[in-house]
């Protein structure tokens, strides 16, 4: 393909980067057209180069190391670039609740429900006063329970705080489900719009309060019999809406503070509760 | 090229199907001239090292990248270069290896150009420039660098680049009209 082929002097002065510019130059750019003389630099390479060069094996390892890992999700990339370090990230990722199918199952019982409250049916606002705000504190419970994420038991094997992936978790959760529930509520205007999100941190900080003695699902399944058992009986005795009253919503941020409490007082408890108690 | 051996367009489409020994292949077969040219552009071979393997794993994600336009290798040493410059970003020691270079896309007469550039003119008159504008005519002219990425490796303001490079011509046309005479 070429007449021409770099000196066996010159290319050796290149290597050891000793080479005058014009030399240098003709090397480089003959390099770049001709398989040849790659190859003859490669040989040329094993004989210790004067100038300091990197460790081709070495880097080779880094390579195959680096592809070999799968590739960060779009979500984890997302988190790296907002400054999370890059072990966290991946924890965080990992949770269910950032899944496609965990997103939109979310967003399909929302709008069925707002659909139900726009009908105007005393149901349908009983529904959605039930659903929007036990929302987030599912997707969280859910999101590190150690029986829907057989993962985090590998995860939490390894020396990290469970305080910290929980509470990350937590607040990776509710960046995507709030949103999602405001937007909806946007969308559709509610009879009582955005006075859920009061009980809605309630309830988030008390499934994280109670996974220091149970298993994060059952507290959330608990806190759910439970609201869903008070707007029925408020709806029984007047108005479901009666719920979001203000005396209630002091309640909540009661709630809120004591929880977060909790939490931090006992947050050493999240691991040994993780355990598998309720498995045979 | 050669028999059964596989050109590096046909390694590039093994990388693409996730062909880990084509991609051994392609390392092999470009990663000690790479590494080396690299090494002249900056002088610490840790940092050479990391932009080597930065560019591999640019290529492993996106092979399909390289057109089948030009050269394999022109299209490597455009992403090892720049590679080389974005960790580079927010150093401050001074770059001592600028010393070479010339354009990633190579024309199909290159022979001559290069033994003009080796023994004729334009080669004395390059030899000839002081070390600081020899350095921008490489970046920008030989290695095909734009003025910001020319400014991050050679770590100084965007418009010293600018400055030099234009003294620089003057005083090549200056050398090389000279040489007609």
């Amino acid at each position: 393909m070429t007449t021409w082929h770099v000196s066996e002097v010159v290319l050796r002065r290149w290597i050891d980067g000793l080479a005058a510019l014009p030399d240098s130059t003709s090397v480089e750019q003959h390099l770049l057209v001709c398989g040849q003389c790659r190859d003859r630099v490669r040989v040329a390479r094993r004989d210790e180069p004067a100038a300091p060069v990197p460790n081709l094996d070495l880097v080779w390892d880094r390579i195959r190391d680096a592809v070999e890992l799968p590739r960060a999700s779009w979500w984890e990339r997302l988190l790296r670039r907002i400054g999370l370090p890059a072990h966290d990230a991946r924890l965080v990722a990992a949770a269910p609740a950032f899944r496609g199918s965990w997103v939109m199952g979310v967003l399909i019982v929302l709008g069925f429900a707002e659909l139900a409250a726009q009908l105007g049916h005393t149901r349908g606002e009983l529904f959605y006063l039930a659903v929007a705000p036990l929302l987030p504190c599912l997707a969280v419970a859910v999101s590190y329970d150690p029986d829907v994420e057989p993962a985090l038991e590998q995860e939490l094997a390894t020396p990290y705080s469970a305080v910290r992936l929980v509470v990350l978790r937590t607040i990776a959760v509710l960046a995507v489900s709030v949103p999602a529930v405001v937007l909806l509520n946007l969308i559709f205007p509610a009879h009582a719009p955005f006075l859920w999100l009061l009980p809605a941190a309630g309830f988030v900080t008390a499934v994280l309060a109670l996974s220091t003695w149970m298993n994060p699902l059952t507290a959330a399944v608990a806190i759910s019999v439970v609201w869903i058992g008070a707007v029925w009986r408020a709806s029984t005795e007047g108005a479901a809406g009666a719920v979001l009253h203000t005396q209630f919503q002091v309640g909540y941020l009661v709630l809120v503070v004591v929880s977060t409490g909790v939490f931090v007082a006992r947050g050493r408890h999240v691991r040994e509760v993780r355990p598998r108690w309720n498995r045979s | 090229m050669r028999g059964d051996r596989r050109s590096d367009a046909e390694l590039l489409a093994g990388i693409g199907v996730g062909d880990l020994g084509a991609m051994r292949e392609l390392y092999d077969r470009h990663a000690p001239w790479l590494s080396i040219r690299l090494s002249r552009r900056y002088r610490d071979a840790e940092v050479v090292a990391d932009a080597l393997q930065d560019a591999f794993v640019a290529v492993w994600q996106k092979p399909g990248a390289f057109g089948g336009r030009g050269d394999v290798a022109g299209w490597l040493w455009g992403i090892a270069i720049r590679r080389l410059i974005s960790r580079l970003r927010g150093r401050r020691e001074v770059i001592l290896g600028y010393q070479h270079a010339e354009d990633p896309v190579v024309p199909a007469a290159e022979e001559q150009v290069l033994l003009a550039v080796e023994y004729g003119d334009v080669g004395q008159a390059l030899a000839r420039l002081s070390p600081q504008l020899r350095a921008v005519i490489q970046a920008v002219v030989l290695d095909g660098l734009t003025t910001k990425e020319a400014a991050r490796l050679l770590q100084m303001p965007e418009g010293s680049v600018k400055t030099r490079l234009s003294r620089a011509k003057v005083q090549l046309r200056a050398a090389l009209l000279e040489g007609l005479s």
